[in-house]
């Protein structure tokens, strides 16, 4: 039937002029003849095809065929495929580029990734040929083609062991070697581009800005392929973890990453210019998209990482640029990481910051690069990272790199970064983190050689009435602030064993009357209030639980959906016992200082 | 050393509401050193002061002063409080001043192949374009951003940067500054003023590597 209808339209068509075809000549083609491929009848539809007499109604309509051509070519195993194969190249050499790139594009779009890769790797090739019949206005079909690629490749399920991207079970590894093949002719084109546009800017001397209206389009198709490179950047190569040359000789990502990169600097797009892009203005750059749009940041901080922590294209990257510019600009792309919530962004801002400390001497950090805002904003997110982030190794990690960019700063600029953090972290735990190292500070100060005014001298003073202090007086917390507040009277007992009366370096025997007002008076007071509260809670606890008598509690906790049981009377008790246990060994401290204090002021 | 002040008022006259705070305020803001009256909360205005404080705290303060001796002049360093407490945070990242200490001599020499105009030179903060070879002292090449062929050359462009601001490694900064447009000049940096004792991990700088460049200026914004 179909067949039937196909060859009466095919003959009528065949005697006249392809302006005269009718809508329902276009109609009845297009349905008789995706039936008949449908149906199994490819040879015939492929006789018709082939015929001479048919060429103008092919070119005009032969493109509506795709769409069950495709399904066939999919499934590879179809005793009709060498026809229907035939048919599709005979309409890709026939039909108009611009239908046959909708009809191509429309295939692209699957229900599952298998289908999904299957059609990536199918029609790829079709789509560059049919590309590059469009000559010079292929700009924007480009990019509407490498647009529709890559959300198609967003859908892939993602390699992330070594083994899986060797497997390679989604196809993921295959379609970006696939995509690197198909830009090929385009970046070739597009550097072509580039490079006849400068010889003609040298030859007539025309100044920067000037451009006539042909050399708008030379610029179109770098700007598509740049778009193409930073929406790569970004996804996947943001997303998975790159394995280096010793654990995966052979890598389909790295490889792709590597030609991402060379493509950029093919379309004229140096490679330090953008990752130093944060430090640097950017030329205005006479195109249609703004330096925002045109240079996405999370795009430019994949690209710093794939520089600093896998040396991708190292030979092309100059090695002239000093450290601590490069860590200054880092620093932008290292914020913008850490402050995401997805831990393939934060282990990638750790892993870029850790390499570019690295590089810098230590102590060699000057203080006024604390006035720059990342200096600041870095070391908030990383205590984000190190108190909330879910991954224990990443927490772990976040902790190694504030002590190595502690490390950097020189003197004054640790005095000043360990007040700001103070100031700013709101965490026990950091807190206390930051006291030892003031006192391992203080520690290299007094010995001979390493003397300096922060760590001694006029300005310690101010720094340990910081840290000698109760957040809320008396009131303060112990347990909320124990990290903080054992940091600190190990710190105070540091200082009276280890600085003489007599010499007094650090002032802290001068200082003493007033710590004794304003951390120990307070903290032994807490303590006491302290112990006494939870001495009754331990007392009340226990006869409740003598009396068995039910306890209605306050408060429920529930975690992601699940209301956790409450706590026992048992581990009430274990919690209390250890709570007193904690008093006990604030107080010892302070006993002991007391004794200390005692034993050299009378020395 | 300046005199030490001297009690003006007794225990007794002191006690007595002939005296009003306002003078024991002004006697100790005059006296005693600015961390002192910090601590005591007696900074700033005389009236708002006499507000906020009782006349036994000003008597005790006073008394304070003179045991501990902490009078004007006997803390050179006054402000450090105040100073360090305010940390600025800038929108634009700002380019580092220059270091103006005098470490001694430079860390780099300069030998001139080919002479350049010798009127253009770079001005600190201007933006340069050079050819460059890097090598080390061994001869290993390790960065060159010249092609290989002529042909090559007129795609690649040379590397821009702006010069004397710390993006690049000492040597540069300094030896650029030096050179006029046109020349070609051979120069070799010691390690301090290159890479240091790091060198360029995960690269072919090994640590405390003296390098050499043959550096072609070839533009000065």
């Amino acid at each position: 039937m179909a067949l039937e209808q196909l060859s009466d339209v095919v003959q009528r068509c065949q005697a006249l002029p392809d302006d005269r075809y009718t809508t329902e000549d276009h109609d009845v083609f297009t349905i008789s003849g995706r039936t008949c491929i449908e149906e199994g009848n490819s040879a015939q539809v492929l006789s018709l095809v082939l015929d001479e007499k048919n060429q103008d109604l092919v070119r005009c309509m032969g493109w509506n065929l795709l769409p069950p051509l495709i399904q066939v070519l999919l499934k590879k195993d179809s005793e009709k495929f060498s026809q229907c194969l035939a048919i599709f190249n005979h309409l890709l050499q026939t039909c108009r580029p611009k239908e046959l790139l909708i009809g191509l594009l429309e295939q692209l779009e699957q229900d599952d990734p298998d289908t999904i890769a299957k059609s990536l790797h199918l029609l790829l090739n079709p789509l560059q040929k049919v590309l590059l019949c469009l000559g010079s206005h292929k700009a924007s079909s480009l990019g509407m083609t490498l647009s529709s690629v890559l959300d198609q490749v967003a859908n892939l399920p993602l390699p992330h062991t070594k083994e899986q991207e060797e497997d390679d079970v989604f196809s993921l590894c295959r379609c970006c070697t696939d995509l690197i093949d198909f830009v090929k002719p385009f970046v070739h084109e597009a550097r072509q581009n580039l490079l006849n546009s400068e010889a003609q800017r040298e030859s007539t001397k025309r100044r920067a800005g000037e451009l006539g209206r042909d050399t708008r389009g030379i610029h179109e198709l770098g700007t598509e392929l740049l778009k193409f490179c930073m929406k790569t950047l970004s996804h996947p190569l943001l997303e998975v973890q790159l394995k280096d040359p010793d654990t995966l000789a052979e890598s389909p990502l790295r490889n792709f990453a590597t030609e991402i990169m060379h493509t950029l600097s093919a379309i004229g797009e140096s490679l330090p210019s953008l990752v130093y892009q944060p430090l640097l203005k950017r030329k205005q750059v006479p195109g249609f998209l703004e330096e925002e749009v045109r240079y996405p940041k999370e795009s430019l901080a994949s690209l710093a990482h794939l520089v600093f922590v896998h040396h991708l294209a190292a030979d092309t990257f100059p090695s002239v640029f000093s450290p601590v510019f490069g860590l200054r600009c880092n620093m932008e792309h290292i914020c913008l990481l850490l402050s995401r919530t997805e831990e393939s962004r934060i282990q990638k801002g750790l892993e870029l910051y850790e390499k570019s400390l690295v590089r810098v001497e230590d102590g060699s950090l000057p203080a006024d690069l604390m006035e720059i805002k990342t200096f600041l904003t870095v070391p908030q997110t990383l205590v984000k990272v190190m108190t909330v982030c879910p991954r224990h190794d990443l927490r772990t990690r976040g902790l190694k790199v504030l002590q190595l960019s502690i490390d950097k700063l020189d003197t004054e600029a640790k005095y000043n970064f360990f007040q700001y953090m103070l100031k700013t972290s709101n965490h026990s735990g950091v807190e206390g983190y930051v006291i030892k190292n003031i006192k391992n500070q203080i520690d290299t100060a007094l010995q001979p050689g390493n003397s300096n005014t922060w760590f001694e001298g006029a300005h310690l003073l101010p720094l340990l009435r910081k840290v000698l202090s109760l957040p809320d007086g008396p009131e303060t917390d112990l347990l909320q602030n124990l990290d903080r507040i054992m940091e600190s009277l190990n710190l105070l007992r540091y200082l009276i064993i280890r600085d003489k009366v007599t010499e007094n370096q650090t002032g802290i025997w001068t200082e003493l009357y007033k710590i004794e007002d304003t951390f120990l008076k307070p903290l032994r007071v807490g303590v006491n209030m302290s112990r006494a509260h939870y001495e009754r809670e331990l007392h009340d606890t226990m006869a409740t639980k003598r009396g068995k008598a039910k306890v209605e509690s306050l408060l429920s906790v529930s975690v992601g959906d699940e209301k956790l049981p409450n706590m026992t009377s048992e581990s009430q008790i274990q919690a209390l016992h250890s709570a007193l246990h904690t008093f006990d060994m604030i107080e010892s401290v302070l006993v002991r200082i007391e004794e200390l204090t005692e034993v050299k002021e009378n020395l | 050393m300046a005199d030490e002040p001297t009690r003006e008022w007794s225990d007794e006259q002191l006690k007595s509401d002939d005296l009003p705070k306002k003078d024991l305020i002004k006697f100790i803001q005059d006296n005693a050193a600015h961390s002192f009256l910090n601590e005591h909360k007696l900074l700033g205005n005389i009236k708002n002061v006499a507000k906020t404080a009782k006349k036994e705290q000003l008597i005790i303060a006073y008394n304070q002063l003179f045991e501990s001796k902490r009078f004007k002049g006997t803390e050179p360093i006054e402000d450090v409080t105040e100073h360090v407490k305010s940390v600025k945070l800038e929108d634009k990242p700002k380019e580092l001043p220059t270091e103006v200490v005098d470490e001694g001599p430079p860390k780099y020499t300069k030998s001139v192949l080919k002479k350049g105009d010798k009127t253009n030179f770079p001005k600190k903060g201007e933006n340069v374009s050079c050819w460059y070879t890097g090598s080390l002292e061994d001869g290993t090449v390790f960065d060159t951003n010249i092609p290989t062929t002529a042909r090559k050359k007129k795609q690649t462009k040379p590397l821009s940067f702006k010069v004397g601001l710390g993006r690049v490694i000492r040597g540069w900064d300094e030896g650029i500054l030096t050179m006029s447009k046109g020349e070609t000049s051979r120069l070799e940096i010691e390690p301090e003023w290159a890479y240091g004792r790091k060198g360029l991990p995960d690269s072919k700088i090994p640590p405390n590597a003296k390098l050499i460049f043959e550096v072609e200026l070839v533009a000065v914004d």
